[in-house]
């Protein structure tokens, strides 16, 4: 097919949930009631590293209203073995501890107890009455406090993983691996120019709007029913049972809608304690947690200490690279510092690379995925040195950068050989693209530019595609709707059968209703869950194929399917024509998709951001930004924008604002929306886009996944743009006003420095 | 966690002040902050007293002096809005413009504004500080990159309000009945640095109440504005502020009034600036003279010395937006 017979596929219709969403009617999961529902609430750990002595429920036992409390100790005890929870997978034994802590609490924040009750407030209440006896211990708060000899050891039965090989050695490295190609030092001598640097990035959060909330019944029969907003039901259903020490049969999850999870609502926090409240009380348990239980109790994206080392010789090639990636896991081992290491030079071809990784325990919550997650810790590394060296060498940055891209057959150090990708195109639209030619004038501004890739999942998908009578269609999927999926695997279900999009009724099945999908997460919904429809729709038409072979006595190879029409033998019946004869040609036409891909084409995003730097107040106002990213093939434009300027919005606020600042006992002391600064839409210029197009060559109509990556290059190219405004660039992220004003102020007092004269320095 | 407390809603100013003049009560007006402040904690009530029913201490009017009152329960919204305070008094307008949220604007009072709690992240969370009747101020050795430069002693919290400048630099004087009787102060001394008391931020003993906010005519002359720098463009406090009145004539500044936000545990009145311009041409000289003379004395923390460029440069820009 070629691309002008698409009939659907390119086009812009209306979300079908659209209604639902904007009049507010669409059931979220704090939404969710049933008949005699109590409330639960769970206490958390007001330290960030205590052993607990003892805990003592039973005044919160006693108070009216309470109908049940419960601790790690009603916790099924089972073998130990790892468990798949979407992006990784983790030992039972720290996911239990997570869900409630056993004998230490890890961070602040910790859930350490739960009461179910009448109400929330009476919940609340007797859950202040729990009396638990802490030993504090010291605590290690950043990857450089948890590596020093001497830091607080987190989990005493952790011993350090090294390139593959348990060493037996205790401590807070729960793995060191190294990924090596070529011979770096050698390529570091044939350099002409050498630029080493450090970065640190602050702990930063998904930020979705709704928090996690979930009810669960856990019935007479001994059947565990949860309705929760996650980024997939398979996957709460797999964690659930495995904590509860249930079969996966005794657990069904319906999910409700979502409001906002970028990689966040994966991990379970409360399904298996509201199953436990609920076995004890006999009666279902909602629990919704409080913006501060989301930023102290659920998984924030890594911290980092970084460095970056890339030599080049004077004509632009890049001769050797060397990483530093030091991520801050939380509580529990599973910094995303292993996606950090495949991405971090992955825009590049360079011959000699190596890149060490460190996954390090500290005392902050554990972290979970956030959109690319640890890609953009990395860009941000990686991107300023490119600009440093593109700089040196008076180069034009994305010149310097085409003249190193990676394409395909490129090799990079963690082992695998890229196919068709279009990092390429990506970087010659940022070239062409009027604004990065637009001139840019004016004082304190500056122009900046990144590229940042992520490598997309496939991962396995189910869908059915139900027949009507009419010529329309029943479409159910098992991935939960993030951000118009419905609508985008609909659109390839449609293009498939000759339909329009509205013709598919698209509806998200739960785990008893639909095949094993995976989560909506890894940017996989359009691409895997959009392939099994269009498995689901061949199907379909096979078996139609059949019906109209029936009807003409011919066999069904004969018959020919295009654009909603059944031809054969000069006789020809359109979809709709045919849907009216089932019932007479052997009854109802149910396809069936079921695809676990492994080959997804991973994007590459750029992004050219324009600031100006207030030198007096240190604040950076983004004046314009521009979005370019590889979608294989757009299947809604719309929603790629979306998801464009999305991943950007986010992007720049983990640049210029968003930010855990921490006690030095390790309280979070910025846990609302107020102190927790994203931006808002006063602080953002509109985002601009552009869609390359890069075909996948496996995927029915070539898509790549555009939810992630998109978000790597930004906090990269405004810290370029912040350089080229004031001369000064900034290793740290966020570069909020404080920062920059210090930054600004260490120049002013370097000889030689600007105009910002100073006198009353502290 | 909100505990129990008992709720009245007051039918008179006296009422209001028999019903709050017990230990462990609290006024209630818009409930933006003091509900904030018991869910979290902050402190405890058991008894709330709400003074939102009080139409005497309603609304916005000229007095027949030719300047302004402005009622307790007058909302941020009402005053960002109101067309002769917008003329007059533009550093107050835009004060209140400048806070907070719209729905925050719409439902907080300016007598709430000024009475509001301090923001410090210690003060909020869950930390015994001095303030909360501890004995130590845990921004000194802790995160206090947003803490104060001047008026530290014993607690070095940032006074939260924007329109508390706004009013100092327009020589506002504040009205206050309790048990016996009112009184008229001017705003200056309303507010109570920590040297004198670290547990409260204003002089209102328990059962008073702030009724009313007055300002004198503007003087011939008179210009002003407010300025604020916050991180993000909405729904935050001010890293700094500067509310700024002069009155020139005949091209000298006859009485000028610096006051700073995000400085002190007070809103912070510069006389070191104001004495720098007094007499002066509004020029580049004077300019840079008072604005340096602004933050002469400033004595930053560990973190937060980036304070001292940022007034610097903020008061500077102010001057000169009033000089153009
Ligand atoms: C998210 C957020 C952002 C904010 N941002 C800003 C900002 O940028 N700038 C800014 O200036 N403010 C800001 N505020 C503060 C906001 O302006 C105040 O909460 C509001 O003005 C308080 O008014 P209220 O009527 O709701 O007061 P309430 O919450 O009812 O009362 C506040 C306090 O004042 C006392 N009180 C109220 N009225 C009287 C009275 N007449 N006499 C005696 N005591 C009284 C109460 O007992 C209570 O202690 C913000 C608040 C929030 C929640």
């Amino acid at each position: 097919m070629s691309e002008s017979t698409y009939a659907v596929v390119g086009t812009r219709p209306p979300r079908h949930d659209a209604t639902d969403k904007v009049t507010g009617r669409a059931h979220y999961g704090a939404d969710f009631q049933l008949t005699g529902m109590l409330h639960g609430f769970i206490l958390r750990s007001p330290h960030a590293h205590a052993a607990i002595r003892r805990i003592d429920v039973s005044k919160a036992e006693a108070f009216p209203g309470v109908k049940a409390v419960v601790t790690s100790a009603d916790l099924p005890e089972s073998p130990e073995q790892m468990v798949d929870i979407g992006e990784g997978a983790m030992p039972l034994s720290y996911i239990r501890g997570n869900m409630l802590a056993r004998s230490k609490v890890l961070y602040k924040g910790h859930a350490v107890a739960a009461v179910a009750a009448v109400s929330p407030h009476v919940a609340e209440e007797a859950a202040s009455l729990i009396e638990v006896d802490y030993d504090v211990l010291p605590c290690a708060l950043t990857v450089e406090d948890a590596m020093r000899d001497g830091a607080p050891v987190i989990l005493p039965d952790l011993r350090t993983k090294e390139f593959g090989e348990q060493t037996g050695r205790p401590g807070n490295v729960a793995e060191h691996f190294r990924h090596v190609l070529g011979d770096a030092e050698n390529g570091f001598t044939e350099a002409d120019l050498v630029v080493e640097r450090e970065f640190r990035t602050a702990t930063v959060h998904q930020g979705y709007i709704e928090p996690h909330a979930t009810t669960v019944l856990w019935n007479e029969d001994g059947h565990v029913l949860v309705w929760c907003s996650s980024q997939g039901a398979f996957t709460v259903r797999k964690a659930t049972a495995a904590v509860l020490d249930l079969p996966v049969l005794r657990v069904s999850v319906t999910p409700l809608e979502i409001g906002g999870g970028f990689g966040g609502k994966i991990r379970i926090y409360l399904e298996p304690v509201a199953a436990l409240l609920s076995k004890k009380s006999g009666r279902p348990v909602k629990i919704v947690m409080s913006r501060q239980d989301v930023f102290e109790g659920t998984g924030p994206t890594p911290g980092s200490h970084m460095r970056i080392k890339m030599g080049a010789r004077k004509d632009g090639r890049i001769t050797a690279a060397q990483a530093y990636l030091a991520y801050e896991a939380g509580a529990y081992p599973g910094a995303m510092v292993a996606p950090g290491a495949m991405c971090v030079f992955a825009a590049y071809d360079i011959p000699n690379v190596v890149i060490d990784g460190y996954d390090v325990v500290v005392n902050k919550p554990s972290t979970a995925a956030y959109r690319a997650p640890g890609a953009t810790q990395a860009a941000f590394a990686t991107e300023s040195v490119v600009d440093e060296i593109a700089e040196n060498l008076g180069l034009d940055p994305v010149e310097f950068r085409l003249m190193n891209a990676a394409k395909e057959g490129t090799r990079r150090a963690d082992g695998p050989k890229f196919r068709r990708i279009g990092c390429v195109e990506v970087l010659e639209a940022m070239r062409n693209h009027p604004h990065y030619r637009a001139p840019l004038e004016g004082p304190n501004r500056g122009r900046g530019v990144a590229v940042g890739f992520w490598f997309n999942v496939g991962l396995a998908s189910s869908c059915t595609i139900s027949v009507n009578s009419d010529g329309t269609v029943n479409l159910l999927d098992g991935s939960v709707d993030l951000s118009g999926t419905r609508t985008s695997v609909s659109m390839q279900a449609a293009e498939t059968l000759g339909l329009r999009a509205e013709d598919v009724r698209p509806s998200v099945g739960d785990t008893d209703s639909i095949g094993f999908t995976e989560v909506t997460g890894g940017s996989r919904t359009t691409y895997a869950t959009g392939w099994a429809a269009v498995e689901a729709a061949r199907d379909v038409i096979g078996q139609m194929k059949e019906r109209a072979a029936l009807l003409w006595e011919t066999d069904a190879a004969s018959v020919e399917f295009d654009r909603g029409v059944f031809r054969a033998g000069g006789r020809s019946i359109t979809f709709q024509e045919l849907a009216a004869q089932l019932d007479e040609t052997g009854g109802p036409v149910v396809g069936r998709g079921a695809v676990n891909p492994s080959g997804a084409g991973g994007s590459f995003s750029g992004a050219i951001a324009d600031v100006e730097v207030d030198p007096e107040t240190g604040k950076v106002s983004v004046l314009r930004f521009t979005a370019v990213q590889d979608a294989g093939r757009a299947i809604h434009p719309s929603y790629v924008e979306g998801q464009m300027q999305g991943g950007s919005v986010q992007g720049i606020g983990w640049a210029l604002n968003e930010e855990y600042f921490m006690s030095a006992e390790g309280a979070m002391l910025n846990s609302s929306w107020l102190d927790y600064r994203m931006p808002t839409s006063l602080d953002l210029p509109m985002i601009d886009t552009v869609i390359v197009e890069v075909p996948d060559p496996e995927h029915p109509f070539g898509v790549r996944g555009v939810g992630e990556a998109n978000i790597v290059p930004p906090p990269a190219a405004v810290s370029n743009a912040v350089y080229r405004a004031t001369g000064v660039r900034l290793y740290r992220l966020p570069m909020n006003p404080v920062a920059v004003m210090e930054a600004l102020w260490q120049k002013e007092s370097e000889p030689g420095g600007g105009s910002l004269h100073s006198d009353a320095a502290a | 966690m909100l505990s129990q407390f008992a709720y009245r809603k007051a039918g008179s100013v006296q009422e209001a002040i028999e019903l709050s003049s017990r230990p462990g009560a609290r006024i209630l007006a818009g409930g933006s902050d003091l509900l904030g402040c018991l869910r979290d904690g902050v402190f405890s009530a058991d008894r709330i007293v709400s003074i939102s029913g009080l139409k005497e201490l309603k609304g916005v009017a000229a007095t027949a002096g030719g300047g302004m009152r402005i009622g307790a329960l007058a909302t941020l919204a009402e005053i960002a809005g109101h067309p002769r305070l917008r003329q007059a008094y533009p550093a107050l307008a835009q004060a209140a413009a400048a806070a907070a949220s719209p729905q925050l604007r719409n439902q907080g009072t300016i007598g709430g504004n000024l009475c509001q709690r301090p923001r410090c992240w210690y003060f909020r969370g869950d930390f015994p500080c001095a303030r909360k009747g501890g004995d130590t101020c845990y921004a000194i050795a802790g995160e206090n990159q947003l803490h104060c430069i001047f008026g530290g002693e014993g607690c070095y919290m940032v006074h939260p309000s924007d329109t508390a400048p706004a009013l100092l630099a327009l020589d506002a004087k504040v009205r206050i009945q309790g048990r016996k009787g009112a009184r008229t102060i001017p705003l200056a001394s309303f507010f109570v640095l920590p040297s004198v008391d670290p547990r409260r931020e204003n002089a209102l003993a328990p059962g008073e109440l702030l009724t009313e906010i007055l300002l004198d005519p503007p003087e011939p002359g008179a210009r002003g504005l407010y300025r604020k720098v916050r991180e993000r463009g909405a729904f935050d406090f001010a890293l700094v502020g500067a509310a700024i009145v002069l009155a020139i004539s005949e091209g000298t500044v006859k009485k000028a009034r610096v006051a700073l936000s995000g400085v002190a545990p007070v809103p912070w009145r510069s006389e070191e600036a104001e004495a720098a311009l007094a007499g002066k041409k509004l020029d580049q000289q004077a300019i840079a003279a008072a604005a340096a003379a602004a933050v002469k004395d400033a004595e930053p923390l560990s973190g937060n010395g980036y304070k001292i460029p940022l007034v610097r440069g903020m008061v500077e820009d102010a001057l000169s937006a009033l000089a153009g």
